[in-house]
This record gives C-alpha cells, sequence and structure tokens, in this order.
C-alpha cells in the first residue's frame, strides 16, 4: 500500500498557560491519501484548528510526528518550514484574510513573490488561477470592492497559486450565506476532483462535511470517529 | 524592488496618520537643513576668495575700543599695503527703532575706497564720482537701495546712538557687489561733526595689501608696529574678521545642535509609534503572510523598510522645502541686514545633503528597529487568533 500523503504519528498538543497545562491533542492518529478531501468536525474546543495548523505546518506539536510527503515537518526550523509551507501548503481562512491595500490580482500573486518567476511568468499564473475561480473580470478589484464569496474566491485562488498538493481550510463558508457557501464548496470539490488536491477542511456544517470523503470527528483533542461519506464512498479506492 | 509595492501602500495604508508623522519629519528637516546650512555659510569666507588680499585692523582689546586715526600712515608705509581706509561702524537709527530698517552704516575713505581697497564691487562711474565730490552724499548696496526705494539726491537722515549725532546724508547711487547690506559715507563728514572722537579716531582700517602671499608678513608688521603703544592693534584677515562674530555665536551653535539633537529624537519617537501602531493593527495580515511562506527575515525586511520608506518620504520634502522655498525665503528677507554677508554662502550643500539623508535612514531604521523585531517574532497561530 502506497505510504499516505499525510500521516499524523501519536501526536500530542499541550498549551502552557504560566503553571496550568492544557492538553489540547491527546494521540492523534490518522493517515490521509493523497487526493483525499477530509473534513474535521467537532465542537468549539475540540482540537479541529489545532489539527489543522499542524498539518499546515504553521504549529508545532508537542510530540509525535507528523509526515508529510515522507519529511516529518516537526523537525523543521522555522525557516525551513516557511519556504515548505510555500511550496506545499495553501491556507484558506474563514475570513479570506485578504491584504486590503493590494488588488485581488496582487492578493493571489504574493505567494509567488517568494518564487523566482519573472513578472511576466507570475502574471500568467495568477490570471489562470483567477479564471479557475471565476473572477477574472475582478482582478483589479481591492478586497472592499468585492462580496465575501467573491473575496473568498480570492483567498482560494491565492492558496492554489503556487501549485501546492495540500489546501487546508478553517471554516471557509463559516462567515458566508448559503449560496455564496455553496458556490466556494463547488469549487473546493473542483480543486480535489480536477486537480487532485489533497484537502483538509474544518467545519461545524454537517452539509459541508458531506462534501468530502471523509469525516473525521474530534472531542476534547480525541479523535473519536472517522468515517466516510457518500461522497467518499462513491469514490473508488 | 518586487516587493516594492506592498511596502509603498502600506506606508499609504493610513493617510492621514502618514501626512501628520511626515509632517513633523518635514518640519526637523527642514530646521536642521536650514540651520546647518547658516552655521556652514557664517563660517565660509564672505567674500568667496575676493578678499584674500585684504586685511582688517581693530583694536587689540576688541571692536569696541577706537583707533587713532594717526596710525593710518604709518600702517600705509609697510611694504607690500596698497591702500587702508579707516572705517567706523555708526550704527544710527533710520527712521525707527524697528529691525527692518537696520543696515550696516559705515563711513570709509571715497577717494580709495571702491578703487583700491573695495574694488571687487561694482559702481557707475558717475555715481563715484559724485560720491567722491560731495562730503554730504552716500552709496548703498543694490538690495538695500531697493528695499527703501531711494532715489538720487533723496535725504537720508541716521540718527547716532553710540556716537551722539545726526547725519543728514544725500543719496548719490548705488554699487553691486556680495554684500550689498551697507552704505558708505565719507569719513569726514564725521571728522568734521561734533563728537569725541572726531578727526581722532577710527573703528577699523580696512586694507589692501599687493597679494596674498603679503597678508601674514604685513599683518604681523602692523601688530607688531603698535604693541606696546597706546592703542595696540589686532590685524586679521576680511574671513577672520567675519569669523570672529561667530565665535560671539559659538554657545549658540551649541546650543543649536543640542535642540536639534532633542528634536531628532523626539520625531524618532514619534515615527516609532507610527510604525508600532501599523503593526500592532496588522498583526493578522502578517500571521497570513508567514503562513503564505514570508519568513520572519521578510517581516522585519518589510516593516523597517516602510519605517525608513515613510522617514525618507519626509527627508527628501524636507530638504527641497529647505533648499527651494526657506533658504532662498530667508536670503531674500535678510539680504538688506547685517546678516547679509553670511547669505553669499547659504545654500545646502552635498555634505549636508548627505546628511540630511542620512539623519532621514537613520530616523527610519531608529524608528522602525522595535515594531518590526516584535512584528517578526509573532507566532503565526497568535497572530491569525488575534482580532484586531
Amino acid at each position: 500500500m502506497a505510504e499516505p500523503l499525510i500521516r499524523i504519528e501519536h501526536v500530542e498538543k499541550v498549551y502552557r498557560r504560566a503553571a496550568i497545562e492544557i492538553p489540547v491533542l491527546r494521540d492523534i492518529q490518522l493517515d490521509i491519501p493523497e487526493g483525499e478531501y477530509v473534513a474535521l468536525m467537532g465542537p468549539s474546543g475540540s482540537g479541529k484548528t489545532t489539527l489543522l495548523n499542524l498539518i499546515a505546518g504553521i504549529d508545532q506539536p508537542t510530540s509525535g510526528r507528523i509526515i508529510i510527503g515522507g519529511r516529518d515537518i516537526a523537525t523543521l526550523g522555522q525557516t525551513e518550514l516557511a519556504t515548505w509551507r510555500s511550496h506545499t501548503v495553501g491556507f484558506i481562512f474563514q475570513l479570506y484574510n485578504l491584504l486590503p491595500v493590494l488588488t485581488a490580482f496582487e492578493n493571489v500573486e504574493l505567494p509567488l513573490l517568494l518564487t523566482r518567476l519573472k513578472k511576466s511568468e507570475r502574471k500568467k499564473h495568477v490570471e489562470t488561477v483567477l479564471t479557475i475561480v471565476g473572477l477574472a473580470d475582478r482582478m483589479d478589484h481591492y478586497p472592499r470592492q468585492l462580496s465575501g464569496g467573491q473575496e473568498q474566491r480570492v483567498a482560494i485562488a491565492r492558496a492554489i497559486v503556487s501549485d501546492p498538493k495540500i489546501l487546508v481550510a478553517d471554516e471557509p463558508t463559516g462567515d458566508l450565506d448559503a449560496k455564496s457557501g455553496e458556490e466556494i464548496l463547488e469549487l473546493l470539490r473542483r480543486l480535489n476532483e480536477e486537480f487532485g488536491k489533497t484537502i483538509v477542511m474544518v467545519t461545524h456544517d454537517p452539509k459541508a462535511a458531506g462534501r468530502a470523503h471523509r469525516m473525521i470527528h474530534l472531542d476534547k483533542g480525541v479523535l473519536h470517529a472517522d468515517e466516510r461519506t457518500e461522497t467518499g464512498a462513491m469514490r473508488p479506492e | 524592488m518586487k516587493y516594492f509595492r506592498l511596502i509603498w501602500r502600506n506606508v499609504f495604508r493610513k493617510k492621514t496618520r502618514m501626512i501628520l508623522t511626515t509632517s513633523s519629519i518635514i518640519l526637523v528637516l527642514v530646521l536642521i537643513v536650514v540651520l546647518t546650512s547658516l552655521l556652514q555659510a557664517m563660517q565660509q569666507d564672505p567674500s568667496g576668495g575676493r578678499g584674500a588680499n585684504r586685511l582688517v585692523v581693530q583694536h587689540a582689546t576688541g571692536l569696541a575700543n577706537f583707533l587713532p586715526l594717526s596710525q593710518r600712515q604709518r600702517i600705509e608705509q609697510i611694504p607690500g599695503v596698497v591702500a587702508v581706509s579707516p572705517q567706523i561702524w555708526f550704527g544710527g537709527v533710520y527712521k525707527d527703532d524697528r529691525p527692518e530698517n537696520f543696515f550696516g552704516q559705515l563711513s570709509a575713505d571715497p577717494e580709495i575706497y571702491f578703487d583700491k581697497v573695495f574694488d571687487d564691487a561694482t559702481i557707475d562711474p558717475a555715481v563715484k564720482a559724485q560720491w567722491k565730490a560731495n562730503r554730504n552724499s552716500f552709496v548703498a548696496g543694490e538690495a538695500i537701495v531697493k528695499k527703501f526705494g531711494w532715489k538720487p539726491g533723496e535725504h537720508v537722515v541716521l540718527r547716532g546712538t553710540y556716537i551722539p549725532i545726526s547725519l543728514d546724508l544725500v543719496f548719490a547711487g548705488s554699487f553691486k557687489a556680495g554684500d550689498e547690506s551697507n552704505v558708505f559715507f565719507h569719513n569726514e563728514y564725521l571728522n568734521q561733526s561734533k563728537w569725541f572722537g572726531a578727526d581722532k579716531y577710527t573703528g577699523i582700517y580696512y586694507l589692501k595689501v599687493q597679494s596674498a602671499d603679503d597678508v601674514p608678513r604685513v599683518a604681523a608688521a602692523i601688530d607688531q608696529m603698535f604693541e606696546n603703544s597706546d592703542a595696540p592693534t589686532k590685524t586679521l584677515t576680511e574671513k577672520q574678521f567675519q569669523l570672529q562674530f561667530m565665535e560671539m555665536l559659538g554657545s549658540v551653535k551649541f546650543l543649536v545642535r543640542g535642540i536639534s539633537l532633542i528634536i531628532l529624537f523626539a520625531v524618532t519617537l514619534i515615527v516609532a509609534n507610527t510604525v508600532a501602531m501599523s503593526a500592532r493593527e496588522r498583526v493578522t495580515e502578517i500571521a497570513v503572510m508567514r503562513t503564505l511562506g514570508f519568513r520572519r527575515t521578510h517581516i522585519l525586511g518589510f516593516i523597517l523598510s516602510e519605517s525608513v520608506l515613510m522617514s525618507l518620504i519626509g527627508g527628501v520634502l524636507g530638504v527641497l522645502l529647505a533648499r527651494y522655498f526657506f533658504i532662498p525665503g530667508m536670503v531674500k528677507g535678510m539680504q538688506t541686514t547685517p546678516m547679509a554677508p553670511f547669505l553669499l554662502n547659504f545654500r545646502v550643500t552635498v555634505p549636508t545633503l548627505a546628511a540630511a539623508f542620512g539623519i532621514s535612514v537613520g530616523v527610519g531604521v531608529l524608528a522602525g528597529f522595535v515594531p518590526a523585531i516584535r512584528s517578526s517574532q509573532i507566532r503565526i497561530v497568535d497572530g491569525l487568533r488575534q482580532v484586531v
């Protein structure tokens, strides 16, 4: 059997506030194969976002190993981790988190500034992804000139512009109306099915989770259930 | 360069705050450039080298004491001396005591003054002839004539202060020179008036020697000649004579520099506060950028660059304002004041420009250092959690 893209081995995460230790994740073990679409569910404070942050390499586990693409990212230094993130992970936030001083084009171009691509090449990449998310006609708009759904699509374009294998999304539809939320979920599905992106999404919404292949339930830092959804059941192993 | 757009946009993110902070930098830079340029100008040779073979003889104890007119003949006999003009600073009141009506009033020997001593000035021969011919006439620098609008033949009355007489002078015409802030009238007018020094004393001797090479020898010879007399002398080059006024301002220079430093420190704190506020408001954005793969050094560089850029914008505008607005304005405004000789070199020099650039960058770096370090140290997860 092939090595999963994401392997989480006995991961623990403990926050320390003064002398008090607060365990957030306890002995998490999880494999996510390449191309899988996983929904992380659970009540507030269950550790979903912490697990997502660990997978995205923006936080470090207290113990355990996080092996992504065969590499244990828990052992990487800050600089290595930053470079790793820029190549491997695209982040989608609940509140979009676009830079207000930059246009849609410039926001999407941001991760590419870290590469050696020429300006013309960057332009080509940005135009391509903005076309994929359906915002080719809004490139020069600033975030304040876009609707919530459009802002989230720009954020998704920013997440995929450097062609990462993994997309992590923290409640991507949490701040959107039903119609816009549906459009974003459809876009994520396309990115998974057409472009082969591995997606890990935190959500409270069972309907959104139903679009994933797997639903993983966390409660009080413990992995309670790991089940295939209807969508996942129809997907060939 | 690919990051410049982001840095530039962040600098102008809050326009009012940016304008207010930049204005404070502009004001400080204007102040520093103007004061530095003025102090530099006051330390330079006001004649621009043309007075290299001119000497000024004053009383050894200072300008407050007179010299006997009998010394003139003996000075003239020293080999290398071309001409000697006794001169008295009259210091009278024109119209009223208001500072704008104050100008330099000096007596001179019209027979030799523009021909042999102050020969780098330009004067119409007819005006010069008229001045020589009429004991109560005077000539004035063109700038001062323009200021008061004197017409040839017009009477100008100067009320004496420390010399207790009034002079009723007739305007003969103007002359052009680097320093056009003075009027010159006949020594004889003073000598034939009733005051204690008439025909006995002079304030200084203004003299010309053959060449600049003769200057040290002649100066030493004059001082040696009167060393043991009732009126010992101190002979100075024209440049030294002007610089002694600067030396009187020694503590003022120190004070000006001290105040400039304090203001500079204050503006650094203002910029630091602005940068810190701007960085604090963007904690989430900084965390997002780190998530995208920007390293701590990137964030450090961005915040520091914003601070330096803001400071440089203020610095450049401050220097331009000082160079093209304040200094020309001050030169124009003070052309007819006793400050006029110093204004000839009142300009922004390359070293001052370099210093202004250095100060701007320095303020930017100092002000941005702490906020930049703090921003770069933010943990991504903390930044993403923060609601500003």
